[in-house]
């Protein structure tokens, strides 16, 4: 039995030392969504910079940021959502990035940045945006107003669905009484609550993936969803819309950052730098059907996905827009009303 | 008597339970809809799209890497534990080892990812396919033990003296009689080392360093932020591979059947 074992360790000795990642200086190491780049940029990324590209994926911002800051390190360009940018930031988890290294950083839509959280791009790059709105069926759903008080419409009774996420869902609800979706102040959020409790009568569930497979079926009539999603749903079934309510909604926008473990910090800078190039942002805006805030790139995308009101809002709906901020010590009052709201009947 | 259709109704709805889903899946890998909401028709889009996917390939690369690698390991550290557990169960030390042997069974996954990873952090052990490894040798460890052990429990010691009676060394001894009596145990430690190992996405997901993605990891990703018929395809692919290795094998075993009495 010794023996095996011996021998069984010799032969893993052995064996290990091959599926150890390679060891090559140039290897950019990115940890991001899954098909969150079109693999022709990435390959020729990888020719222009004589270098490899490694995709890691995760899941959840949660995820992410759980592993990252319990010490994992190797990453060189991470893409959190914006709200997760500022917390990271906060714990000093992310580098300053070296402007000099990031000449195409000029081309980024200044229309963006205003309302950005980082808007002197000082430790992150806006890289994929998307609009939290209303989509719906044409032909089944009738006089359709761009309004959050479509889910208060009982004859859309149970073929309504709106996000199972927190901020998204109370957000609505704070953005359809005309506050901020980043209110801290209990008052404001216990009419929210109330509103979002009212609505929840008419939905036929909280849900964050099947609503796209039910609005292409025509199962759900009127879906609380992602732009970037929808666009996709289009392609399949022309007869589903998307609009952005009148009073405004969310904007999510993930960020490109190099966090402080990283080991190619000229190559990273490289990367950022070359996403921003206006051909490259078109390319990966077309191929991800989300959309990359590069003002000179926009001019490069066709006349129909410029027309889309569902990538370019109307200026006056934009302006009442927002991100969603890291709500700090807030968190725990807006986890507790959406307690409330889950637990009701 | 009339035979009772109770039995069957219920065997064909247990079935039915854990076979429908696997069989709308496969369905699902021809449908031509990105949304599998509505069937749109036969396609074979999402495999040859599975072509154009290196990052997937790559994924279950280390899938199949740290999958084999983890059960070689961990069934040689199991075996030798359950021996040490079967010889010297009643000395203190043993129990000791038995609880600790124990324990990773009970202990939740995502307690165990984030201490081995802080673990791993805190050695300046730099995080890839060499931690998912011995991340993974450490909870297979104990069920391929535990396997072993309970094999060992029905074994008759006496095979083995006697063995040694008509002058068989130790070595001869335990090659020619305890690892073929061991071999079922052996096989079915080794198949749960596999499976588990295969689909660990928990405690994979935090030990995980660049580039060492596993197929689990990857196929979460893409459920969140990618295409769901990819994976049904990859699935599909996975059971075919599946159902191909557990016929075959089971034809093996029936050829040999006649041998062994």
């Amino acid at each position: 039995m010794k023996k095996i074992a011996v021998l069984g360790l010799i032969v893993l000795a052995a064996a290990l030392p091959a599926c150890r990642p390679a060891a090559s200086a140039a290897t950019l190491h990115v940890y991001t969504w899954a098909s969150y780049f079109k693999p022709e940029l990435v390959a020729r990324f990888e020719k222009e910079n004589a270098c490899r590209v490694v995709m890691d994926t995760f899941d959840s911002n949660e995820a992410m940021f759980a592993k990252l800051k319990a010490g994992a390190t190797g990453y060189d360009v991470v893409t959190p959502t914006s709200y997760m940018v500022s917390r990271m930031n906060a714990l000093g988890m992310l580098r300053r990035l070296d402007r000099a290294l990031l000449p195409n950083l000029a081309h980024v839509d200044p229309e963006y940045l205003k309302i950005a959280i980082d808007r002197d791009m000082d430790h992150s790059v806006p890289y994929m945006l998307t609009n939290t709105g209303i989509a719906y069926l044409k032909s089944r759903v009738k006089d359709f107003v761009p309004s959050w008080t479509m889910f208060d419409r009982a004859d859309l009774k149970g073929r309504m669905v709106m996000l199972n996420d927190i901020r998204e869902t109370i957000g609505a609800a704070l953005k359809s009484l005309g506050y901020s979706l980043n209110s801290t102040d209990e008052k404001e959020l216990l009419a929210a609550r109330d509103v979002v409790l009212r609505w929840k009568k008419n939905l036929a569930t909280f849900e964050n993936e099947q609503y796209k497979t039910g609005l292409a079926s025509g199962e759900f009539l009127v879906v609380h969803g992602y732009s970037g999603d929808i666009l996709q749903v289009q392609a399949e079934n022309p007869n589903v819309a998307f609009a952005m309510p009148r009073e405004g909604g969310a904007i999510s926008c993930d960020d490109l950052v190099i966090p402080t473990g990283a080991r190619e910090i000229r190559l990273a800078h490289a990367f950022l730098n070359f996403l921003h190039d206006p051909a490259v942002a078109a390319e990966n805006t077309v191929f991800i059907k989300y959309l990359c805030p590069n003002k000179d790139g926009y001019a490069l995308l066709d006349a129909p996905f410029r027309a889309n009101p569902a990538v370019f809002l109307d200026p006056a709906i934009r302006a009442k827009c927002e991100i969603f901020a890291d709500l700090g010590a807030a968190n725990a009052l807006w986890v507790r009303i959406w307690d409330e709201i889950k637990a009701a009947k | 008597m009339k035979r009772s259709l109770t039995p069957f109704v219920v065997t064909a709805a247990v079935l039915a339970f854990f076979y429908l889903p696997i069989a709308i899946l496969v369905v699902h890998s021809f449908n031509a809809s990105r949304f599998g909401g509505a069937w749109q028709g036969f396609s074979l889009r999402w495999y040859a799209q599975l072509l154009h996917e290196p990052e997937i390939w790559q994924a279950a690369r280390n899938t199949l890497v740290i999958a084999l690698t983890a059960t070689a390991a961990s069934l040689v550290l199991g075996t030798t534990a359950a021996l040490a557990l079967h010889r010297f169960a009643r000395t203190r030390l043993q129990r000791v080892h038995y609880s600790l042997i124990y324990i990773p069974l009970v202990v939740p996954e995502i307690l165990m990812g984030i201490s081995l990873l802080m673990a791993f952090v805190a050695v300046g052990l730099q995080l890839g396919l060499f931690t998912i490894f011995l991340a993974h040798v450490t909870f297979c460890l104990s069920y391929v033990a535990l396997v072993v052990l309970a094999r060992l429990q029905d074994f008759d010691e006496s095979v083995l003296e006697a063995a040694r009676d008509l002058g068989a060394g130790w070595w001869t001894a335990a090659r020619r009689v305890l690892l073929p009596l061991l071999l079922p145990g052996l096989a079915a430690a080794g198949l749960i080392a596999f499976t588990l190992s295969l689909d660990d996405f928990v405690i994979t997901f935090f030990v995980a360093g660049p580039g060492s993605t596993t197929l689990p990891i990857r196929v979460y990703s893409m459920i969140k932020h990618g295409s769901t018929p990819l994976i049904n395809a990859l699935s599909t692919i996975l059971l075919v591979l599946t159902f191909t290795t557990v016929t075959l094998s089971q034809r093996l075993g029936r050829s040999r059947a006649p041998e062994t009495p």
